[in-house]
């Protein structure tokens, strides 16, 4: 194994945020304690080998506080490319900040898991921090816009998306670039206030030998609804955490995912819910398409705590291999401790419906066209849960 | 040169085939020429259904010895869509269903790769819309079921007659119905077969396998052939599936 998680924190720039001392400390601790990064024997790196990102070499994206600004358009912009970053002027109950201008009480993070959010604490160099006001739906989605424009970079950010009462808004995050030996871990923290709803797609399509840690972070609060459509396309290495607190009565959790992996693309999905509150739901549903030597990993888990009754909880993961050496590993696990609830969980992978082929084949229709028609079809139901019309056409256009 | 009428569309020739090793079509000829409409009857396990799939191509059926022409053309030669392209349609025994794609979106898809291989252009969506339209009135199928999900919920009877439907809008010169009798109550067997006749003109034919004689009072056939252990054992007229339909099979076996 080559360099160790301090040697690769070392290679970076110390964080420009001001976290909380207290999380600082258990970054280091955890860096330093577990000194190594995770390997296959680690349960949550179980199908995910990180030997190559241990021995990258790359020097960090740093950012100036101030953001270039951005003609007004159709969306509330945050663009990250390469060494600037540009921001569109809020609108009414919106407040947009960058990372590194808040002090360490601004932050509302509370708590550092894994060397992937510890390696973030120490070594992020920027994010933005987004407030919706109480009682506000935001007229424009937000899009936020990740780019990765040179070789051997780290794009390290931290952003944290804070919602009032009663308010809705809808949020796009896309990825991309081209560019070999880069490395992104971006970590992002969503608090939903009281009867507030947030609808997220975001789009993942970096190429180039691009490694992507994506670590998403949720807290519900009373009557709150969050959707996470997450769609992972030809990414060569893409590790997602979805990890979901709901931590009071009537919340609605949506969490959908489309991954298409071609070549030797490796995409993870990891989610965990945590149903800690009564009558609350969560509906989960990820789909891949696997070709050529890709893999991927879906890794579900939903929680239910013992005082959380009449939880309606379903879990779904369904894959489709186009090739002989396509893998998925796919792991649903349920943990229920209370005794009035609804949840179900299940994962099947198999390959096309060779009936179907035949079907559409013999009312004239190409082998290629029919197997991209079933793609999409099996697909549909992520699609039509995109929001955003430039992700939606995204989608399509990948499956064209 | 060849008389007209004396050109077969379609020319089955001492047909073999078989699946996973077992002979099903153990030398079976058929000729059907344009405008006519023909029956096969026969027992289950016959090889009623090999012929069908084998006709549209189905990969799992291998063909060891015989010959199918289809206007001029070696059938087996060509691919499951270059046979639907030069005009063969097969209806489904048992239609599939298809989540997530539209009925409307693949009969599209379907009609411009039939078009594009014709060299005609593609239909524009108001064109392609009218005939839907048209079309879907044929089998009384309702327009929001063309919309949705290809037979995603659908009763047998809509699943039957959305066959008929695809074929109504696909126009082509030779369809095969693969005991679409089966599973429909009398009403729907009329519509579906109401449908059938529409279709028919002096330059189509029609194939329609049944194991009951009940289709053929509302589709008649101008010819009855038999298909008894894998070859077609008797031919005749309508009157053919009557006498079948009183003496049953096994005046065919003993026969024999």
């Amino acid at each position: 194994m080559s360099g160790t998680l301090i040697d690769f924190c070392k290679q970076l720039e110390p964080t420009q945020l001001k976290l909380p001392s207290a999380l600082l400390q258990a970054a280091t601790d955890g860096v330093e304690f577990q000194h190594h990064f995770p390997t296959t024997r680690d349960e949550s790196w179980k199908y995910t080998r990180l030997g190559r990102v241990a021995s990258l070499s790359v020097s960090a994206i740093r950012f100036n506080q101030t953001a270039q600004p951005l003609a007004s358009s159709e969306y509330i912009d945050i663009i990250f490319d390469n060494e600037r970053w540009h921001c569109s002027e809020p609108i009414e109950g919106l407040h947009i900040a960058f990372a590194g201008s808040l002090d360490s009480t601004e932050w509302n993070a509370c708590t550092l898991e894994g060397h992937v959010q510890h390696i973030n604490a120490l070594t992020a160099q920027g994010g933005v921090s987004i407030r919706v006001d109480d009682h506000v739906s935001l007229s424009k989605p937000i899009r936020i816009i990740h780019r990765i424009q040179d070789e051997n970079k780290a794009l390290i950010l931290h952003h944290q998306l804070i919602m009032g009462r009663n308010s809705t808004a809808q949020l796009e995050v896309i990825f991309e670039g081209k560019s070999d030996g880069t490395y992104a871990n971006v970590l992002f923290d969503f608090f939903i206030g009281p009867g507030s709803k947030l609808h997220t797609d975001m789009l993942q399509q970096a190429t180039g030998v691009h490694y992507g840690f994506h670590t998403h972070r949720i807290y519900q609060q009373k009557d709150s609804t969050f959707a996470l459509q997450t769609i992972t396309s030809n990414t060569h290495f893409t590790r997602n955490d979805v990890e979901v607190f709901s931590q009071e009565e009537g919340t609605h959790t949506q969490l959908y995912g489309a991954f298409i992996g071609t070549e030797n693309n490796h995409i993870d999905n990891h989610t965990y819910v945590h149903h800690s509150a009564p009558n609350c739901t969560s509906d989960e549903n990820y789909k891949g398409v696997l070709s050529n030597k890709a893999t991927g990993v879906f890794n579900g888990k939903v929680k239910v705590y013992q005082d959380a009754q009449k939880i309606n909880a379903y879990q779904s993961n369904k894959n489709i291999l186009l090739s002989d050496l396509a893998t998925i590993n796919a792991k649903p696990e349920l943990e229920i401790y209370a005794d009035d609830v609804k949840c179900s969980h299940g994962s099947t992978t198999g390959q096309l419906d060779q009936q179907a082929l035949f079907f559409l084949r013999a009312r004239g229709i190409s082998e290629t066209k029919a197997t991209d028609m079933l793609i999409k079809g099996f697909m549909a139901e992520i699609v039509g849960a995109v929001k955003s019309s430039h992700i939606q056409e995204a989608l399509q256009a990948l499956l064209d | 040169m060849l008389d007209r009428i004396d050109k077969h569309m379609l020319k089955i020739t001492d047909l073999h085939a078989s699946i996973n090793g077992t002979e099903i079509l153990k030398g079976l000829s058929l000729e059907i020429n344009a405008g006519e409409v023909h029956a096969i009857m026969g027992p289950n396990g016959a090889g009623k259904s090999t012929l069908a799939s084998v006709l549209a191509g189905k990969e799992d059926y291998e063909v060891t010895s015989g010959t199918i022409t289809f206007e001029d053309q070696d059938l087996l030669d060509l691919s499951i869509e270059e046979r639907a392209r030069e005009g063969l349609f097969l209806a489904f025994q048992y239609p599939v269903e298809i989540p997530g794609v539209s009925n409307v979106n693949f009969l599209k898809t379907a009609i411009n790769e039939i078009r594009e291989h014709k060299g005609l252009p593609a239909l524009s969506a108001k064109d392609f819309l009218s005939l839907v339209k048209e079309k879907s009135a044929l089998v009384d199928l309702d327009a929001s079921l063309a919309s949705r999900a290809v037979n995603e919920g659908f009763s047998g009877g809509e699943k039957k007659r959305n066959e008929i439907f695809q074929m109504a809008m696909l126009e082509p010169k030779l369809a095969v119905l693969d005991e679409t009798d089966s599973g429909l109550d009398i009403d729907a067997l009329r519509i579906v077969a109401g449908g059938v006749n529409a279709l028919k003109s002096k330059e189509n034919a029609t194939l329609v396998i049944t194991h009951y004689q009940r289709l053929l009072d509302y589709i008649i056939p101008d010819f009855v052939h038999v298909l008894y252990d894998g070859k077609i054992v008797k031919t005749g007229g309508k009157e053919l599936a009557l006498e079948l339909e009183e003496k049953g099979y096994d005046w065919i076996k003993s026969a024999e």
